[in-house]
């Protein structure tokens, strides 16, 4: 009994030598208690280029969802990380600023980074790429002729005549304009949602295109607008928006390309 | 009767012949070198596919149309010949002259 209590003393003496957060003795020893196994099915659409004559298939993972952060792209770096290593997909920021992970998941287009995992495990989540375009690999689109387009619109201040030798001011005012379009991330998720785009790529630019030409209309700092409405005064360019407005739902930083279509549109007409 | 040929071969005639004028515009010393890096990727990638495979072919197409616009830089003045090309290569030139002798 005497080495009992001496034993048990000269424990406690060292575990409190030991610097934790547990408040007593017995607290210390308590083993945290493990979540419940939550297993949910993903079903991802692979397709490897290395063999361009095998079809493009849906594979499916299962995995356990306490083991997994809330995102789904937490769920498919889990996915490249333990399970499969060729699973290809884009990432970078995690926290939908880059616009790099934009997929079609369930049927819509989001950034894998702001789309919560739906928890609900008789249930499994579809993950496609995004819709009508050409495929790299897996999950990653082809975006070249998206950013062509966008760079056909010279998505840059055009001024002939700026301040020298000062900052180019502008009001609270023309500054407010921009809201709600400068925040555009070119995820290219409202462009590859409409049915427009995906019939008549080569020639219509597109809602994400076409918002970044009106937020350079917009901003009264540039004087090339004339030039600007010019070049989109055709048939195609813009005049195949029939107001879908799928841009505006599937957004996934809540912005609205439609309304900024309908301002250019109002403004061509009003010319 | 004059041969006929599909929209998709007519594709692919016009991305070798684009290549192939792409290797004419790079500097003498090095033009052998692109000729073969094209004629090796060509030949060696359309003896792997069958002609039926639409969307594969249509799939290596763009690859190539990619591939070619970067090569098309003037700024891109030599390339690299493996050791695969050069044996492939050696090979097609005997079995050519081998036609040759029996023709």
């Amino acid at each position: 009994m005497q080495s009992l209590v001496t034993r048990s003393a000269a424990s406690t003496w060292r575990s409190s030598s030991v610097r934790t957060f547990a408040s007593s003795a017995a607290r210390s020893q308590a083993v945290p208690t493990e979540k419940p196994v939550l297993q949910k099915e993903f079903k991802i659409y692979r397709w490897n280029p290395d063999e361009p004559a095998k079809k493009p298939t849906l594979q499916s993972y299962t995995i356990d969802l306490n083991q997994t952060g809330p995102m789904i792209l937490d769920a498919l770096i889990k996915i490249k990380n333990e399970i499969d290593p060729t699973l290809t997909f884009r990432r970078s920021c995690r926290e939908g600023i880059c616009g790099s992970c934009a997929m079609n998941i369930n049927g819509q287009n989001t950034l894998a980074c702001l789309c919560r995992i739906d928890r609900n495990p008789s249930k499994d989540t579809k993950i496609y790429p995004l819709p009508h375009m050409y495929i790299v690999k897996d999950l990653v689109p082809d975006l070249t002729n998206f950013y062509k387009q966008y760079k056909s619109i010279e998505p840059y201040l055009k001024n002939d005549n700026p301040p020298v030798g000062r900052e180019f001011l502008q009001s609270q005012e023309d500054r407010k304009k921009l809201d709600g379009m400068y925040e555009c991330i070119l995820c290219a998720c409202c462009s590859t949602s409409c049915p427009s785009y995906w019939w008549n790529q080569d020639e219509y630019l597109g809602p994400a295109t076409l918002m970044a030409a009106y937020r350079w209309m917009a901003d009264s700092r540039d004087s090339y607008t004339a030039q600007r409405k010019e070049k989109l005064q055709n048939e195609m360019s813009l005049y195949r928006c029939h107001t879908i407005f799928n841009c505006a739902r599937t957004c996934p930083k809540g912005l609205n390309p439609a309304k900024a279509i309908a301002h250019i549109k109002m403004e061509l007409a009003a010319d | 009767m004059p041969v006929t040929h599909s929209g998709l071969q007519k594709d692919v005639f016009a991305l070798y012949r684009r290549a192939l004028r792409m290797a004419r515009t790079k500097p003498p010393q090095t033009q052998s070198k692109f000729r073969l890096f094209v004629r090796y990727n060509f030949k060696t990638q359309a003896s792997a596919m069958s002609p039926r495979d639409v969307s594969a072919i249509e799939h290596l197409l763009r690859k190539g149309k990619r591939q070619v616009e970067m090569y098309e830089d003037p700024a891109v003045r030599d390339c690299w010949v493996s050791q695969a090309m050069q044996e492939w290569d050696a090979n097609d030139r005997k079995s050519r002259r081998s036609l040759g002798v029996q023709s």
